[in-house]
């Protein structure tokens, strides 16, 4: 796995989530990060993080695509909503800037690292999960809940307050 | 037990669905209050055992078999858990009757207690990850109660909330990301003893700010303040009494003040910037507040202020300056919360906000009149109220400390406090009755009683002032005092 493929998928996974933002369209933008999530799968299953790279692709690439198609197909036009211009151009100076933060800095620091320069020990995924990282489970539980109510709350029939 | 400060609220609001069909109007406000009575009571009790081990660890057990679940409670955690349920128990009780015209109440408690619970994991948890997934569980939940109206303003505000939001998760992501890269730990004590160990470098100093950056969009400090005076004027009241109360103190100043004081320990320089970004907010807060025609939209102002005044109180690091920073997240999380229920009361009788259409209401709301002036001379820190107390200790902690001209500012901004909430008091509740509001009548008992509570706790901790600081504050400074010895000692895994 050579530096240019990473670059490549750097590349591919940046790009496509830009044109998520800047899309009109909110079914191509929706398509277009899905394609942004299938080169973060990627650059997981390149860094032998196989798990993640499965839960990227079923999850975010997969299901939440799904939902974001199907709930594009039940939302009816409003009207031109009129948008701002400023963002086109202060976001390639924020990108700019976080590109040089990102690998100016991020980079010469890394060899300061403890984890990243050490030789890493890998335990197997759910020894790590049910081993170590239990209480993250239940709050993973009470995330996907809390989402869950927020919908029920945002789609309650009856509910605006006048 | 813990662990039931998460599970119970979660496992109610899982539940809260199914039960509703039930009973949509009894049952909802039934359970939401009982749950908050039980973590109440349950706090005070646990608070004999804490008082006497010094601090509890728990580790849960399934079957016999260690579960990777630790959970840690000390002083300082004790204290906030107290603010949490106290404050939470009056906003649910004010819910009874103010949440009838929302519609139905199932997706509010349940989402409430969602909130309650990811406050009590992240106050609990001694693990940085477990910290941000806590925070990331209230936010979501917060996302959803903003936006409960359904208007067009709230809407607008939760997604301009959610935005920001997601930035300061980002920001704080990150600098976990980092942390655990220079000290291949998630455990709070073992990152202290891994940054111990480190030779100085400028990454550690990376991680800090991601850190006060990240917190302070939480916590709205100035200059990260943009998205609090639009989400919390337009959330229900009782959710901007438990957004301005309590949230940003747990999410924003509870984190950054247990990450700076226990895990990367105080230096003179974070000190300093600790006391600027307090004046900063304490200043351009007040301000900003005094301009305001929307009463919610003023009180919003005045908590970015507020939240200056425990920045100050932390930034002078002296016992003083941290007993007062300290009994002010207590003071202004009782006071704010009562004056935003208060707001809720007036907006549910005129259906405005707008202070320049108020006025005389006094006399046809005498109830909320009179706990309004409470929570207005608290955060003003009029004595012998408690708001007047921490401001005292933070004054006197940053003159101990030799930091004349910050508690020069201090006392100024107090001046200007008290300025803007007396405008509050005489365009909205004294002078003429406007002939509009002639109709006008009290807030239902609920709503009336959870204001009354609120008020005779300005009041009563503001004449026990001493008790409490001995029972309830003194141990929270002795942790934070305690820097990141406490830490190694007690939050290492």
């Amino acid at each position: 796995m050579g530096q240019s493929m990473y670059i490549f998928l750097l590349v591919g996974f940046v790009g496509f989530a830009i044109l998520a933002i800047f899309l009109r369209d909110l079914l191509k933008a929706a398509i277009s990060l899905a394609f942004s999530s299938i080169f973060l799968a990627m650059i997981f299953f390149h860094m032998k993080a196989y798990y993640v790279g499965v839960f990227e692709i079923s999850v975010v690439a997969g299901l939440i695509t799904v939902l974001f198609i199907a709930t594009i197909g039940l939302t009816k036009g409003q009207g031109d909503v009129k948008e701002r211009k400023i963002p086109l151009v202060i976001f390639p100076l924020f990108f700019i800037a976080f590109l040089f933060l990102d690998v100016v800095i991020m980079n010469a620091l890394k060899t300061q690292m403890a984890v990243l320069s050490g030789k890493p020990e890998v335990p197997h995924f759910p020894q790590v999960l049910w081993g170590f990282r239990t209480l993250d489970l239940v709050g993973q539980i009470g995330v996907i809940f809390a989402g869950v109510f927020a919908v029920l709350a945002l789609f309650r029939k009856g509910g605006t307050h006048e | 037990m813990l662990f039931l400060f998460i599970a119970i609220p979660l496992a109610v609001a899982s539940i809260l669905p199914l039960l509703g069909k039930i009973s949509k109007r009894v049952l909802p406000d039934l359970l939401g209050n009982l749950t908050l009575v039980f973590l109440l009571g349950y706090t005070l009790w646990i608070g004999k055992e804490l008082s006497q081990a010094g601090g509890i660890v728990q580790r849960l057990e399934w079957l016999g078999e260690p579960l990777a679940i630790v959970l840690v409670l000390d002083g300082f955690s004790h204290l906030m858990l107290f603010t949490v349920s106290s404050v939470a128990l009056c906003v649910t009780l004010f819910s009874i009757d103010y949440m009838k015209h929302y519609g139905e109440k199932v997706p509010y408690y349940a989402l409430f207690l969602m909130m309650i619970a990811g406050m009590n994991g992240l106050l609990l948890s001694p693990d940085i990850f477990g910290i941000f997934l806590f925070l990331e569980l209230s936010a979501i939940a917060s996302y959803g109660l903003v936006a409960y109206g359904l208007g067009h303003d709230e809407l607008e505000a939760s997604f301009k909330y959610l935005m920001l939001s997601a930035v300061a998760s980002g920001f704080v992501l990150l600098a976990i990301v980092l942390l655990f890269g220079l000290t291949g730990s998630l455990a709070l004590g073992d990152i202290a003893m891994g940054l111990r160990a480190l030779p100085p470098s400028p990454l550690v100093w990376v991680c800090v700010a991601f850190f006060v950056m990240g917190f302070g969009l939480k916590a709205a400090i100035v200059p990260f303040h943009a998205w609090l005076p639009d989400a919390h004027p337009s959330a229900p009241a009782s959710i901007s009494a438990m957004l301005s109360g309590l949230l940003i103190k747990v999410s924003g100043i509870y984190a950054l003040t247990r990450l700076l004081f226990n895990v990367f320990g105080v230096t003179p320089t974070l000190s300093t910037v600790l006391l600027y970004l307090g004046t900063l907010s304490m200043v351009v807060g007040a301000f900003l507040a005094l301009g305001q025609n929307d009463i919610k939209r003023m009180l919003a102002y005045s908590s970015i202020s507020q939240i200056g005044y425990i920045l100050l109180g932390l930034g002078a690091g002296n016992p003083l300056g941290l007993l007062g920073g300290l009994f002010h997240i207590m003071n202004h999380a009782m006071a704010k919360a009562l004056l935003f229920l208060d707001s809720g009361s007036i907006e549910r009788a005129t259906g405005t906000r707008d202070l320049q259409k108020m006025g005389g209401l006094a006399s046809r709301m005498p109830l909320t009149a009179a706990t309004s002036v409470v929570g207005s001379l608290s955060i003003a820190g009029v004595p012998p109220l408690n708001g007047f107390w921490s401001k005292l200790l933070i004054i006197l902690g940053l003159i101990e400390a030799k930091h004349y001209g910050f508690a020069l500012i201090a006392i100024l901004a107090s001046v200007l406090t008290l300025w803007y909430y007396l405008v509050i008091q005489r365009k909205a509740f004294f002078g003429k009755l406007n002939e509009i509001w002639r109709g006008v009548v009290e807030a239902p008992f609920w709503m009336s009683a959870s204001t009354v509570i609120l008020a005779l706790g300005c009041i009563g901790i503001g004449i026990f002032f001493s008790p409490m600081l001995k029972t309830w504050i003194s141990p929270a400074v002795e942790i934070l005092y305690g820097g990141t010895v406490h830490a190694l000692n007690f939050l290492g895994l």
